[in-house]
């Protein structure tokens, strides 16, 4: 969940903190340090910790004279259970949540400074078996896709691996079931739930109560058959780039993850590692709400400034410049397309609601051991 | 019994007491406040599966600018405990080898912020080569089916943790579970009531079992060739082990005869020692620092090398140690009550039954507090304990139960039989039996102890988990001596441990010497309650 520089850094910047702090203690006036940060505190999507947590971004900031100290939450909690009064901003994973925050709290802005399209890693063996089941091909602009129609035909029918044509590559008893994050919890099950429901409900963003109702039968089983699910979605593609195929031959990702690790060349991505984009797909974006003046302003930064969009296509976000995010893909030799053609909005936010508590209500309530 | 052997056998009991002791020590004191240039201090409630992490974590002051102050607990009652809230304001964080059966619990997850995943050890089969070459599984690739089938022909044994106490006890059974039901998916109970009769053929084959993954390696070393005592086990001599490839590979290096590592190529339940920050701590800054020292490539690498687990960062890659078996993960449940179904089923069902006799000190020093907490302790186990492990720890179906009292001499031992279904009569017995102890007379150890296993050696072999409890408030005043009981002891071949409880006024010295010559453990009750000591055994029949 964190990356090696990184966690390299927040090491030497936690010891200069705790260094800052003692001699702190010792003088009296304080006299001559540097102007005063002006503090602002957040509640964000985990994925964005890392980049928050940035040195270059923390310095960044202090340039404009802020600091910005977060706390993480998942997209939902931000917009239900989080007791929002106790931060400056909100910075959920999505449009849908953003908006319920905006109407919640009466705020007038909201900054959209990158994305992330939701795509899917996987390792070229699985994406080779997966092809000759007809779900995998060839975009023609230089990136695989997962037709997510055939995708669900072949999950609903309850498709074991080793039940896949000439699959020697993978021939595990196990169904075919991508891994994703705790669907109650977290932004990136939420995604792919906003991308297969619109292919359930016959190719449309559902749009009413009855539809989630009717879409989440066909599509619940997509999470719960999994079984256990980890909240934060850095896990199962820690699980991805760690454990490998045996664990998660499909997993439900941001490209940015994807896409930080080919721009940091840590040797994370390996040469058989793929990275799918379902069809048709759905954007992350992810969207500030500021509640004061302040907050305001990072979002500004955030949005507006160069120096940050730059950091922020560092950590695999696109932004809105194209160029930045290309620039990098170029450098790396990254096999990241420049855009994609098949992308789908969510449905609003109550709609997204119903789909995930009608899915909710499918695991059953907590018992009491029976013995 | 030779030196060598004994000296395993000290070394593992020692080791075992340690483990139990510890948490007691660790756990005392309050100087939990940082002082003020010194590092701070992170309160951690971990499974006792990281202490191998001790010595690198005692660097992580000077490194990270963090001292790490564990306490062990079983992962069912540290899960009691951290969704209990009782977690709340004594701990800044949890470090248990997963954190699955935990998010299992209604409302446990409101209560656990920032999850770090630090290292991973999947959960496989270690054989004594010989053993494993004569199944053909060194060269083979072996399914958990045909382990089954091995199982159920009794062409070999072997020991696994009790999974409501253990994790790699409860990663085992679900993953056997999932291969042997062969869902597919996530269990359900249903598959788990169809897929029962297999797993009791797999589990005849179970004749070690122990509450944790330490002591459970320390008594399978110990029943080496010779088969000599150690462990609640079924006689005879124990074939490998179900059990975190780490453990199995670090023990690999201390056996006279190597172990082979099976990993069934149906899958496997992985362990991924999530370091997970407690939303009720202040001390994120500190859980911070730690989280990422631990995961830089050379700590990742020296985890690696001295406790042999795989890392988690992908820039350090598993070395040669660790083989080349792709490692297939099994769904785990996502439902609470299809967890602990398992767990019930795998208890009152499955495995070999339990047969254990308490030997209970009655004499005049355990009036009033100590002999109603004897009392509460004795009737936590017929039920009454409400909590996830206190029905986890009563008196299972099918276990055979005596109650030998005793104060000047034995008393008379008193059995009930807990039966397979509509256990709630018996164990009502055995509580009303255990209600009207009295207090009264001498201490005359030995003596009872004795019977104990006199009543034992009266009786036809079953292959059951037998083992012996040992509750005792004081020195022994009437009858025979400890020598006496070891000359005794050493005349016959016998299996059953005893584990002995310190309470009160224990004889400390004695009290280990009983556990180190049976090869049982010595658990703690002075400082906490003789109900949590009496529950931890359970774990160990």
């Amino acid at each position: 969940m964190r990356r090696r520089i990184g966690a390299g850094l927040a090491l030497l910047l936690g010891a200069a903190v705790a260094a800052a702090l003692v001699l702190g203690n010792r003088g009296d006036d304080g006299g001559d340090a540097p102007a005063a940060l002006v503090t602002v505190h957040g509640v964000i999507g985990s994925e964005k910790k890392p980049f928050f947590d940035d040195p270059g971004v923390r310095a960044a900031f202090a340039r404009h004279g802020l600091r910005v100290e977060v706390d993480t939450a998942g997209s939902r909690e931000i917009a239900t259970s989080v007791d929002l009064s106790r931060y400056d901003f909100a910075f959920p994973s999505s449009v849908p949540a953003a908006e319920k925050i905006k109407q919640k709290r009466g705020a007038t802005r909201v900054y959209s400074p990158f994305y992330s399209p939701m795509a899917i890693a996987t390792f070229a063996p699985i994406a080779d078996v997966l092809a000759r089941a007809g779900v995998v091909r060839d975009s023609g602009a230089g990136y695989q896709v997962l037709d997510l129609k055939r995708f669900l035909g072949l999950v609903a029918k309850g498709t074991r691996w080793d039940a896949l044509p000439g699959n020697t590559a993978y021939p595990a008893r196990k169904r075919v079931l991508p891994t994703t994050t705790d669907i109650r919890t977290s932004n990136s099950a939420a995604m792919y739930l906003a991308a297969t429901s619109y292919v359930a409900n016959g190719d449309d963003v559902v749009g009413s109560a009855g539809q989630a109702d009717r879409v989440a039968g066909t599509v619940a089983p997509l999470f719960l058959d999994q079984g256990y699910s980890e909240s934060s979605s850095e896990g199962p593609f820690e699980d991805y780039l760690a454990i490998g195929a045996g664990k998660t031959p499909l997993v439900v990702i941001y490209e940015a993850q994807y896409a930080s690790r080919l721009f940091a060349a840590d040797g994370a991505i390996r040469p058989d590692m793929r990275l799918l984009y379902p069809a048709p797909t759905m954007l992350s974006k992810h969207t500030l709400v500021p509640f004061t003046d302040t907050a305001a302003e990072v979002g500004r930064l955030l949005q507006e400034d160069p120096q940050f969009a730059g950091l922020e296509a560092r950590f695999g976000f696109r932004t809105s410049d194209p160029k930045v995010f290309a620039g990098l893909v170029s450098a790396a030799k990254a096999p990241i397309p420049p855009g994609l053609v098949d992308v789908v909005e969510p449905p609003t936010y109550d709609h997204l609601e119903q789909l995930i508590s009608a899915i909710e209500r499918r695991y059953p309530a907590a018992g009491k051991p029976s013995s | 019994m030779s030196d060598r052997t004994g000296r395993l056998v000290r070394r593992a009991v020692a080791g075992a007491a340690a483990l139990l002791l510890l948490p007691v020590a660790a756990c005392g004191g309050s100087g939990d406040q940082p002082g003020r240039d010194g590092p701070e201090v992170l309160r951690v409630l971990a499974g006792s599966e990281v202490k191998d992490l001790e010595p690198l974590l005692a660097r992580a002051a000077g490194a990270a600018h963090v001292t790490v102050k564990l306490t062990y607990a079983g992962t069912l009652d540290g899960a009691d405990e951290v969704a209990s809230g009782a977690a709340d304001g004594r701990y800044d964080a949890t470090w248990f080898s997963s954190n699955r059966y935990l998010s299992l619990i209604d409302g446990a997850s409101a209560k656990l912020s920032t999850q770090t995943k630090v290292m991973i050890s999947p959960v496989v089969l270690g054989l004594r080569r010989a053993k494993a070459h004569e199944l053909g599984w060194d060269t083979h690739p072996v399914t958990w089916a045909d382990i089954a089938t091995a199982a159920g022909q009794h062409r070999f044994t072997f020991g696994m943790t009790n999974p409501a106490s253990s994790n790699s006890g409860f990663s085992a059974l679900v993953g056997v579970t999932a291969a042997l039901s062969d869902a597919g998916e996530a269990l359900d109970r249903a598959q788990i009531d169809a897929v029962t009769p297999r797993l009791t053929r797999f589990f005849s084959a179970q004749t070690l079992t122990a509450g944790s993954s330490g002591w459970l390696a320390d008594a399978f070393a110990r029943r080496g060739a010779d088969g000599s005592t150690g462990g609640s086990t079924a006689a005879g001599q124990v074939d490998g082990l179900i059990n975190y490839e780490s453990v199995l590979l670090g023990l690999a290096g201390t056996l006279k005869e190597p172990l082979t590592l099976v990993y069934p190529r149906d899958g496997v339940v992985t362990a991924d020692y999530p370091l997970t920050l407690l939303a009720s701590s202040p001390r994120k800054e500190a859980y911070d620092r730690l989280a990422s020292w631990l995961r830089t490539p050379d700590v990742q690498r020296e985890i690696m090398t001295t406790t042999n687990r795989r890392p988690i960062v992908p820039e350090v890659r598993p070395d040669a140690r660790f083989g080349a078996a792709p490692l297939l993960e099994l769904p785990f449940p996502n439902r609470r009550d299809a967890a602990d179904a398992l767990i019930s089923a795998y208890l009152n069902q499955v495995r070999r039954p339990s047969r254990t006799l308490f030997v209970l000190d009655t004499s005049g020093s355990m009036r009033g507090e100590r002999i109603d907490a004897l009392k509460q302790a004795l009737a936590a186990l017929t039920g009454a304990d409400a909590s996830v492990s206190g029905q986890f720890s009563r008196f299972r179906d099918r276990e055979t139960v005596t109650l030998l009292p005793f104060s000047s001499a034995p008393g008379d031992p008193r059995t009930f039989t807990v039966p397979e279904r509509d256990s709630a009569a018996v164990l009502g017995q055995i509580r009303a039996y255990g209600e009207g102890l009295g207090a009264n007379g001498g201490t005359a150890i030995y003596d009872s102890l004795r019977r104990a296993y006199d009543t034992l050696a009266g009786e036809r072999p079953t292959g059951d988990f037998t083992s012996i409890v040992l509750m005792t408030d004081g020195e022994n005043t009437d009858g025979s001596t400890y020598d006496d009981f070891a000359a005794y002891y050493r005349t016959a071949s016998r299996t059953a441990p005893a584990f002995v409880v310190l309470f009160g006024d224990s004889d400390t010295g004695e009290m280990r010497r009983v556990a180190e010559l049976t090869g049982g453990a010595v658990f703690d009750a002075r400082t906490g309650s003789l109900a949590s000591a009496f529950k931890e055994i359970r774990g160990y029949q």
